[in-house]
């Protein structure tokens, strides 16, 4: 099987009110898929219909081979789903919801989950209803884990994790990807998906904007960059450089955006004496808008 | 103990019922005490016809609406029975018990947004629906069970002279009249995805539906209106006095059954609210 989640014109509405429009996909087996979009942009609602918790105006999506509505019990057994502010039974403790979980599932193999426990720190005793959000995260985490799925669908995992998590949890993502299963990665804050995915498709507005390689999209982003020199800041030698856009210099401060590549920039700064250096990461809008100024372009000639 | 407590843990139907545990055990109390009560006012009522008297008193009309008949003798073991737990107490806290369960079951764990967990795991709409329903049926049982058991247990006490089997007949009877009231906010939670909607739904049914009934024998165009209600078919054939009446059974059993099968092409249609 190659393609692991397979959209055909996927579109939902709810009533007048647009949800996803005209969706075509491709998810490879195996690959970790970044799925990125502002909020209320139409991640979750895609993610929804794959797990037939609702159903699509037009269109279809096929999973793991399978209609996702048709058979979407059977689909279910081989995926795990990590819900956004994931929603849980606050009189359980985490070892007997995970237990009560595993019974519907016909079991799974308890020392994984212990094993996963271990891993994120979770206490499994407590009663959830006492859990911080964090480790309510953990619980939804260790639950998405638990039967080894071939598929993953994770929408924004690592919200509520603490930074020393988010790192652990990201190693488990890779670990699942060595072990050649998928992973679908919904996020609206890109570094969470740029340090996993091969691939990210961009949503906004219920349409995709674009399908890319991770490396092509960071290629293409805008990163704004700050350098404070210990002499007036060299203008001209930056407004030469290839990719760089946006220049304006105050005093020995010099900001500009650049495109591509860092490697010219630093060494144009490293022929000087440099006090202080900031990079701010792109954040999506800015994406977007280098993908809309594309598109204009692309309009006019 | 805690082996148990695993073991309640093993599927939706189990989980469900444990979820209720403290809720049922403290239905089952408090039932229990009213029924207790009145067996032991009993005696001193037994045979008082000052009693009587005050209520064939009472206007025909409110007779009516309080669920007594004509011929009602509230001296008596039946009548009194009828008259101070069957006729209206008893079927408003199963009706009661019934739709909090009922409205519970599925729009509640939809409201709580532990269903996206639920319905993400393979289990199909179909077997959460059965599973959910048959929890809600359980916990009535136990407490129609509890009760006829205390009323058991009175009678023997007090010497009262009644039937156990026509008590029974008289519980299942409740108990049916519940499982159909649960089974009415059972199917509008599950249409609707709101417990609020189902109790509002199911208040303005069981209320309308009760004065259907009642006003059924007293204005004459009414009489028809009975046949639509639920507790014209409860209690309309005395089982205290009569044993159960197996076609007003069987309305109730089929209605129970037509709501469940609704309820679950309702639920099986529509989208999971968010």
């Amino acid at each position: 099987m190659d393609i692991a989640i397979r959209l055909d014109g996927l579109s939902k509405y709810y009533g007048k009110q647009l949800g996803v429009a005209d969706l075509n996909l491709e998810v490879k087996s195996g690959e970790v898929f970044g799925y990125l979009g502002p909020n209320g942009a139409g991640k979750t609602t895609t993610i929804r219909i794959l797990l037939d918790l609702i159903r699509p105006t037009r269109g279809k999506a096929t999973v793991l081979g399978l209609d996702s509505q048709a058979d979407s019990l059977l689909l279910r057994r081989s995926v795990g789903y990590l819900p956004s502010y994931p929603s849980l039974y606050g009189n359980l403790s985490g070892h007997e919801f995970l237990t009560y979980l595993a019974s519907i599932r016909g079991g799974v193999h308890w020392p994984r989950v212990t094993a996963l426990a271990g891993r994120l720190q979770c206490d499994l005793s407590r009663p959830i209803g006492s859990l911080s959000r964090g480790n309510k995260q953990k619980l939804a985490v260790i639950r998405a884990f638990m039967h080894e799925p071939q598929l993953l669908i994770l929408d924004e995992p690592t919200s509520g994790l603490d930074p020393l998590m988010q790192a652990e949890f990201e190693e488990m993502v890779r670990e699942v990807k060595r072990e050649g299963k998928t992973v679908f990665l919904s996020s609206h804050y890109l570094p969470e998906v740029e340090q996993l995915a091969d691939r990210v498709a961009i949503i906004r507005q219920g349409r995709l904007v674009a399908v890319e390689e991770i490396q092509s999209l960071r290629s293409r982003a805008l990163r704004r960059f700050e350098i404070e020199f210990a002499g007036p800041a060299p203008r001209e030698e930056f407004a030469r450089l290839d990719g760089v856009s946006n220049l304006q210099v105050y005093g020995n401060t010099l900001r500009c955006d650049v495109a591509g590549g860092l490697d010219r920039l630093i060494k144009a700064a490293a022929r000087h004496t440099v006090m202080n250096l900031k990079i701010h990461e792109p954040n999506l809008e800015e994406i977007f808008l280098a993908y809309y100024e594309d598109d204009q372009q692309e309009h006019v000639t | 103990m805690r082996m148990t407590n695993k073991n309640m843990l093993h599927n939706v139907f189990l989980k469900s019922l444990r979820d209720e545990r403290w809720a049922t055990i403290w239905w089952v109390f408090g039932l229990g005490l009213l029924a207790a009560l009145m067996m032991a006012i009993f005696p001193s009522i037994q045979g008082n016809d000052d009693l009587n008297s005050l209520v064939e008193s009472y206007p025909d009309n409110l007779k009516a609406l309080l669920g007594f008949s004509e011929l009602t003798d509230v001296t008596s073991a039946v009548g009194f029975l009828n008259a101070e737990l069957f006729a209206l107490m008893a079927p408003l806290l199963f009706v009661i018990h019934g739709v909090i369960l009922g409205s519970g079951a599925i729009a509640g764990e939809e409201g709580r947004g532990t269903l996206e967990i639920l319905l993400t795991e393979p289990i199909s709409r179909g077997k959460l629906v059965i599973q959910k329903f048959a929890a809600v049926a359980v916990a009535a049982v136990f407490l129609a069970l509890a009760l006829w058991v205390v009323l058991v247990v009175g009678a023997l006490v007090i010497g009262m002279e009644v039937s156990f089997l026509r008590i029974a007949a008289a519980t299942f009877s409740l108990l049916l009249l519940g499982i159909t009231f649960g089974s009415l906010a059972f199917a509008a939670g599950c249409f609707t995805g709101n417990r609020g909607t189902s109790v509002a739904i199911v208040a303005a049914v069981g209320v309308g539906t009760y004065f259907m009934n009642a006003a059924s024998g007293i204005v004459s165009f009414m009489a028809p209106a009975k046949w639509l209600s639920p507790f014209f078919y409860y209690n309309a054939a005395d089982p205290l006095a009569n044993g159960l009446n197996p076609a007003h059974a069987a309305v109730l059993l089929s209605a129970s059954a037509i709501l469940l099968g609704a309820g679950y092409l309702g639920f099986r249609r529509r989208d999971l609210r968010v």
